[in-house]
């Protein structure tokens, strides 16, 4: 069986490759978990180059290259000597030691089957006797040497291939050992040998240098040739290590070489000065002084007065020269010391420019949302879904009433920063485990388990474990078993039953952080590493259901296979088949277009006499029902939320649409039935429904619902009012509508460069009044127009159209909608903010998923198999 | 609506006579008077919505600030402080603002400020290893409607931008957060339940130390959180065992008469409300943080009166000493529904040149408020004879120095503040035009309190503004 093409491990090499479109590797290799790899591809150099692009890289120094023939994709060692790395391989070292998985990979062809000691061909060690791991070659066959907590410090007991499985032809060699000491060796992709050898290697050395040929203090040569040699911090799959045989001895060299750093200081330092302080005048609609400092064409282009950046010559770019003298930013505080070193040094380097266009919809959160790393406290909402799927309890009501809300922060209640703690969270907690328990019969539920009934270390030891495997949503180590049974003791002591004392333990498990919290690793050498597979299985459950994984993901987290792409696909198709996506994907909705806001209004009685709560439960109600209507029920691309044809109103909410008051009998219908819109030109998709349309105010602020367009839609940025600029709304009268006042304001010169960037997208809805009614003229009898037109965010030309249904057409189609909702619902999937750094992977996964067919469930797929699920940012010890 | 200043005693009657037991709180105010010569630090963030624009301060007494003239001996009046660096391109200064305001940071993200707030500061230096037990770390209370982002109406924040305390918005929230009792400990009847669930809260702390040790998997910031958590769950483990509570304990104030959650913003469009349940609402607030300091079990936090860019339209006779200052119908006056007849608009229609008499009655009237809220802790002397007012620091401040949203230098600029003496530190009794940007006052502040942290970017050379201290 071939796999599918590799999981790109996108920003590991070396941050982000930015604009990639296409593997960097052949396909059929992996390289999520990559931490050494060599292809012996360059014969001159005097070192043989780490090729996995992470840093610091492990390179090898020969120390006699006269012992050795070199070509182009080998490296042969013809007389005894060693291949060394040039300092401690700690990187890959500390990334063994942490995640407790390895894989090691080797083609290679040896000089015969005679040589012993044993001869080695790879090794991490000191000396004959201290190592952390070694393969090498005994006689006609294999011997690999693993040192962990159980094994001496040589590494004893090894593992060793059958006779004759050694041979002098070219082999392909595979050692995985995963977190509980499952080890595997495949000889030319078969499994040759597995043997369980527990232990974890924290005891790891991180001084030791990775050899080739020899041990460090020499009396073990190895001679033969290598082709291919990697190294993972994970045990790849089988099906993983078949790719790779078949991919073969070569496959490394389709590698791109290693980023120049000058791009990454680009992307990283650069772009961010750039986008925050010059391109939201300098962009390609404001080209003030008619420079766009967005694309590098236009940034390099002669201006009239010179050009704006000039390669290696500060003094004669314009850029530099005004930022020196503070002329620029143009009315906004000038740029800081620090800043402009970076662009000094940018454009005496060389002026590195790797970006297609710079966005600075990715900036906004450039030094916020994706620098710090915030564990994520379960959510009121996933706190209630993990205890039913986890003890089959409902909790709703009491945790509802008992635990403080969830405050919303960057348009989502489920940031991770802001999921802060209080008492209030700790007493509730303690309480909502008590009533939940109380629930329970916790005898019946451990028996799931384990059936020994008995109050002994091992009998207990056996139970909590799975119990804790399955609440705690992965393995338990000893320390949490011993903390469990120290309850269960304080019970036994006091006379009570083993009922009793499962009781206790649940609780503390439904208080453990580890409940209460989604705790993963975050720790290593700040490069991105995998995550294992139950953090895994956990990511995907919150994902997709905003709830803990259920027994089938377990199963597969147990079983080491979940992060295989097959496996991960076929998980992801089932979990979205399941109700508790189409919930998980209301909660998105209510909180991307903050629907709960509605229950809250309060307009004027006097103006609104219509108004009443029923009517804002009907706008709720219109919304989600629409929304499974299309995502759902007929399974269409997310864009048609834009303007599909089709509404569920009850008859109230239709009648207020019209501007018309119900009779009571059609007050008293609260049941929303599905209207087809496709003869009626005033409504049809999110847009024109009066949950979104209130956004507005009860004036129907145009500033405010074009800004909502723009940041929600087209994700555009603008900047403050300039100075001195009257900001006071202006009412509208007879003779000057809300569409004329907006056009006032993009007529004023100081106002218009913003304004006519967001206020046309609410030309669109000028006929809809403050709570979503339609009409033809306002109440002072202005006439009402739906045509205008609009500019994308990057783009210089606007797009006109004739009517609000030609609008909705135009955004339905438009990328940049696509990409914006892709950007909302990856925020929302992981509780966080994205930057720039995540800007790639999201465009990977948006084009990924409308090539699929632009669905929900094709962007769930397309999200939970990238590197943003399969990868977590780590932080140095 | 009690709008004459009432002292403790008067207080606690007003409350609903047995809301709150006198010989606990006679116990309590008792046992936490200070030795002479132990002074705690305090430090204390009051934030008022909406700002003075900053021709009005210069009006000094005369005007807006004539509220605080009573206790003008106590404080420092400073003007011309600079809070321009806390812009954040693309929105107004109700939030970076008021994000900036005690931190004189720009904002980083809808919920977070740039740093810390130079209480949060001052609290580390004076007690790096943490509160003393029974002590609510941070209080962080307030009266608030609008509530689209966080920053505008917590004014606590820690080291990392988040908040420091989650909001205590209703009277009843603060109490209990104060002087609430957890219903577990060890004089239960059934005394062997209690020691299980002793042992259970043993087996949870271990689990929160685990993720807080060197051992742990997770990272600085998530380590931050945790840490949080544990000592929330050792706050509850000291109020569950520890409390004193049954003869003479608190009970709960009265329940909250105004609009609070969701319901208290409807999509920004404002809300009505009269300007006795305002105050009343606010007197409470500011009698229960007062007694939570007066107590000991409070030394640091922030108390609000109103969030940045607050929205409501409020009517009502207002009163000051003695004489009618305004009537307030905001809706009417500006002839306006929703968002725009609501009291905000005073400030985007400030003029220099005209009256602004409703403007000019709605800052007063805030500063009303304040001032009963510091006068409140001017009534208790300590041992050093000086009252808690003016033995701790109070730094009052607001987001902006104008509402018109229209030059971010004017309206970051001139932002008003006004501090206490804290302890004899720093300079009373006067009104200074201090010209200087708020991160080198805030952080002479820090330094004048002793503690070693400072506010913003580490590389930035400061600029000791002297003239404030004593």
């Amino acid at each position: 069986m071939r796999a599918r093409p590799a999981i790109l491990f996108l920003w590991a090499l070396a941050g982000i490759i930015a604009g990639m479109g296409s593997s960097p590797v052949q396909a059929g290799r992996t390289i999520r978990g990559l931490q050494a790899l060599y292809d012996f591809s360059s014969p001159s150099e005097s070192l043989v180059r780490d090729r996995s692009g992470l840093d610091p890289a492990i390179d090898l120094k020969l120390r006699d290259p006269g012992k050795v023939e070199r070509s182009k994709g080998s490296l042969q060692i013809r007389k005894p000597t060693i291949l060394e790395s040039t300092q401690p391989a700690s990187r890959l070292i500390e990334a063994v030691r942490r995640s407790g998985e390895i894989t090691v990979e080797v083609w290679l062809k040896p000089a015969d089957t005679r040589q012993k000691g044993p001869a080695r061909i790879i090794s991490l060690s000191r000396n004959s006797t201290n190592r952390n791991i070694t393969l090498g070659q005994e006689g006609d066959r294999f011997d690999l040497r693993f040192r962990t907590m159980r094994t001496s410090s040589n590494g004893l007991p090894s593992l060793a291939t059958g006779q004759r499985t050694l041979t002098p032809g070219l082999t392909h060699f595979v050692y995985t050992r995963d977190q509980s000491g499952r080890s595997r060796i495949f000889l030319n992709g078969q499994m040759t040998i597995e043997k369980t050898m527990p232990g974890s290697p924290s005891n790891w050395d991180p001084g030791y240098h990775l050899l080739l040929g020899d041990e460090a203090s020499g009396g073990r040569p190895w001679l033969g040739s290598y082709h291919l040699l990697a190294v993972y911090s994970r045990d790849l799959s089988p099906t993983e290590v078949v790719a790779h045989f078949k991919a073969g001895a070569s496959a490394g060299k389709s590698l791109p070489p290693a980023r120049d750093p000058r791009e990454l200081y680009f992307e990283d330092k650069v772009a961010p000065i750039l986008a925050n302080h010059c391109v939201q005048c300098h962009d390609p609609a404001t080209r003030k002084g008619k420079l766009d400092l967005s694309r590098r064409a236009t940034a390099f282009t002669p201006l009239k007065n010179g050009v704006a950046v000039i390669p290696g010559k500060t003094g004669e770019s314009l850029l530099w020269e005004s930022v020196l003298h503070d002329e620029m930013p143009a009315d906004n505080p000038p740029l800081d010391e620090t800043q402009k070193a970076i662009l000094r040094k940018w454009i005496e380097d060389g002026a590195i420019w790797s970006l297609s266009r710079i966005d600075p919809a990715n900036y906004v959160h450039s030094s916020g949302g994706t620098d710090q790393q915030w564990i994520q406290r379960l959510t009121v909402d996933e706190y209630i879904a993990t205890v039913q799927a986890t003890v089959d309890v409902d909790i709703s009501v009491e945790a509802r009433e008992i635990l403080p809300p969830d405050m919303r922060a960057d348009g989502f209640t489920n940031t991770a920063y802001n999921l802060s703690v209080d008492l209030k969270h700790v007493t509730s907690y303690a309480r909502l485990a008590e009533i939940i328990v109380s629930r329970m019969k916790p005898g019946e539920f451990a028996a799931r388990f384990s059936r020994d009934r008995r109050f002994t270390d091992r009998s207990m030891e056996a139970l909590i474990r799975p119990l804790g495997r399955w609440i705690l949503r992965g393995p338990l180590q000893q320390r949490e078993v011993v903390s469990y049974r120290g309850v269960s003791t304080a019970v036994a002591a006091t006379g009570g039953t083993l009922e009793e004392a499962i009781g206790y333990i649940i609780q503390a498990m439904l208080q453990s952080p580890r409940f209460i919290y989604r705790i993963e690793n975050q720790r290593g050498d700040g490069s991105p590493w995998p995550v294992d597979d139950y953090e895994l299985a956990s990511r995907l459950s919150y994902i997709i259901w905003g709830a803990s994984p259920d027994e089938e993901l377990m199963r597969a987290a147990r079983e080491g296979n979940l992060s295989e792409p097959e496996t991960l696909r076929r998980q992801a198709d089932r979990m979205l088949g399941d109700s508790r996506a189409i919930q998980r994907s209301i909660h998105f909705l209510e909180q991307w277009l903050n629907l709960n806001r509605l229950s809250s209004m309060q307009p004027d009685p006097g103006r609104f006499p219509r108004w009443s709560p029923q009517l804002a439960r009907d706008m709720h109600q219109e919304t989600i029902l629409f929304f499974k209507e299309v995502v759902w029920s007929e399974k269409r691309p997310l864009a048609d939320l834009f303007n599909a044809q089709v509404t569920f109103m009850t008859p109230r909410l239709a009648d207020h649409y019209r501007g018309m008051s119900s009779s009571r009998e059609r007050m008293r219908e609260t049941y929303a039935t599905r209207h087809d819109l496709t003869e009626n030109p005033t409504r049809g998709g999110l847009l024109t429904h009066g949950s979104v349309l209130t956004m507005g105010g009860e004036d129907a602020s145009m500033v405010t619902r074009g800004l909502f367009v723009m940041h929600n839609l087209l994700r555009g940025v603008v900047k403050d009012p300039p100075p001195e600029a009257d900001t006071t709304p202006v009412p509208v009268r007879p003779g000057l509508s809300h569409r004329g006042a907006a056009e006032h304001r993009i007529a004023d010169k100081s106002c218009g460069g913003c304004h006519s960037k967001f206020e046309p997208l609410a030309f669109a809805l000028e006929r809809y009044d403050g709570l979503g009614t339609f009409h033809e003229k306002d109440h002072h009898g202005n006439l009402l127009r739906e045509d205008g037109k609009f500019l994308v965010p990057g783009s210089s030309q606007p797009v006109s159209y004739e009517s609000t249904a030609e609008l909705m057409d135009l955004l339905a189609a438009n990328s940049r909608v696509s990409e914006s909702l892709a950007w909302k619902i990856c925020q929302f999937s992981l509780g966080r903010p994205l930057g720039f750094r995540e800007a790639p992977i999201i465009q990977q996964i948006h084009d990924r998923a409308m090539n699929e067919g632009g669905t929900w469930a094709d962007l769930m797929k397309a999200l939970v198999t990238s590197d943003l699920v399969l990868m977590t940012r780590t932080e140095p010890q | 609506m009690k709008t004459t200043p009432i002292n403790r005693r008067t207080m606690l009657r007003g409350m609903g006579a047995t809301t709150i037991g006198l010989p606990f709180l006679e116990e309590m105010v008792s046992a936490a008077q200070p030795d002479e010569g132990d002074i705690p630090v305090r430090a204390f963030n009051v934030f008022f919505g909406l700002g003075i624009p900053k021709p009005l301060q210069s009006e000094g007494f005369d005007g807006v600030l004539e509220p605080l003239k009573p206790l003008r001996e106590k404080l420092l009046i400073m003007r011309e402080v600079d809070q321009v660096r806390c812009d954040e391109s693309g929105i107004n200064a109700h939030f970076d603002g008021a994000s900036g305001a005690f931190t004189a940071t720009a904002p980083n993200g809808e919920a977070k400020s740039g740093g810390a707030s130079l209480e949060q500061v001052i609290r580390r230096g004076a007690h790096p290893g943490g509160m003393p037990s029974g002590m609510v770390p941070t209080l962080v209370g307030g009266t608030y409607f609008r509530r689209s982002r966080i920053s505008r109406y917590v004014h606590s924040y820690n080291p990392d931008g988040t908040v420091a305390a989650t909001m205590q918005e209703r009277p009843r929230d603060l109490f209990e957060r104060v002087f609430g009792t957890i219903s577990v400990d060890d004089r239960d009847p059934d005394a062997r339940k209690a020691r299980l669930r002793r042992s259970l809260l043993d087996s949870v702390i271990d689990e929160y130390q685990y993720y807080t040790g060197k051992n742990s998997p997770l990272g600085s910031a998530s380590k931050t959180r945790i840490t949080e958590h544990l000592e929330r769950i050792r706050e509850y483990e000291q109020r569950a065992y520890s409390f004193e509570r049954g003869k003479g304990g608190p009970e709960r104030p009265p329940r909250s008469q105004v609009l609070h959650g969701g319901s208290a913003d409807p999509g920004g469009q404002g809300i009505d409300i009269t300007l006795e349940e305002l105050t009343t609402e606010w007197r409470l607030m500011a009698d229960l943080y007062a007694l939570a300091i007066e107590t000991d079990r409070v030394r640091f936090g922030s108390l609000t009166f109103l969030a940045a860019g607050e929205r409501i339209r409020l009517t009502g006779n207002y009163h000051y000493d003695g004489r009618k200052i305004f009537t307030f119908d905001d809706a009417r006056q500006q002839n306006a529904t929703g968002d725009k007849g609501c009291s905000h608009e005073w400030w985007h229609k400030f003029n220099e040149n005209r009256k602004n008499e409703a403007l000019r009655a709605h800052a007063h009237m805030k500063m009303r408020e304040v001032a009963y809220f510091l006068q409140r802790l001017g009534e208790t002397k300590e041992a050093n004879n000086r009252s808690i007012l003016e033995n701790s620091l109070f730094t009052l401040s607001t987001e902006s120095g104008d509402g018109r949203h229209n030059n971010v230098k004017r309206e970051l600029s001139g932002v008003f503040h006004a501090i206490t003496s804290a302890n004899g530190r720093f300079k009373t009794g006067e009104i200074l035009d201090v010209g200087a940007e708020g991160l080198d006052v805030y952080n002479t502040m820090i330094q004048a309190m002793g503690a070693p942290g400072r506010l913003g970017p580490g590389n930035r050379e400061g600029q000791i503004v002297d003239q404030i201290r004593a």
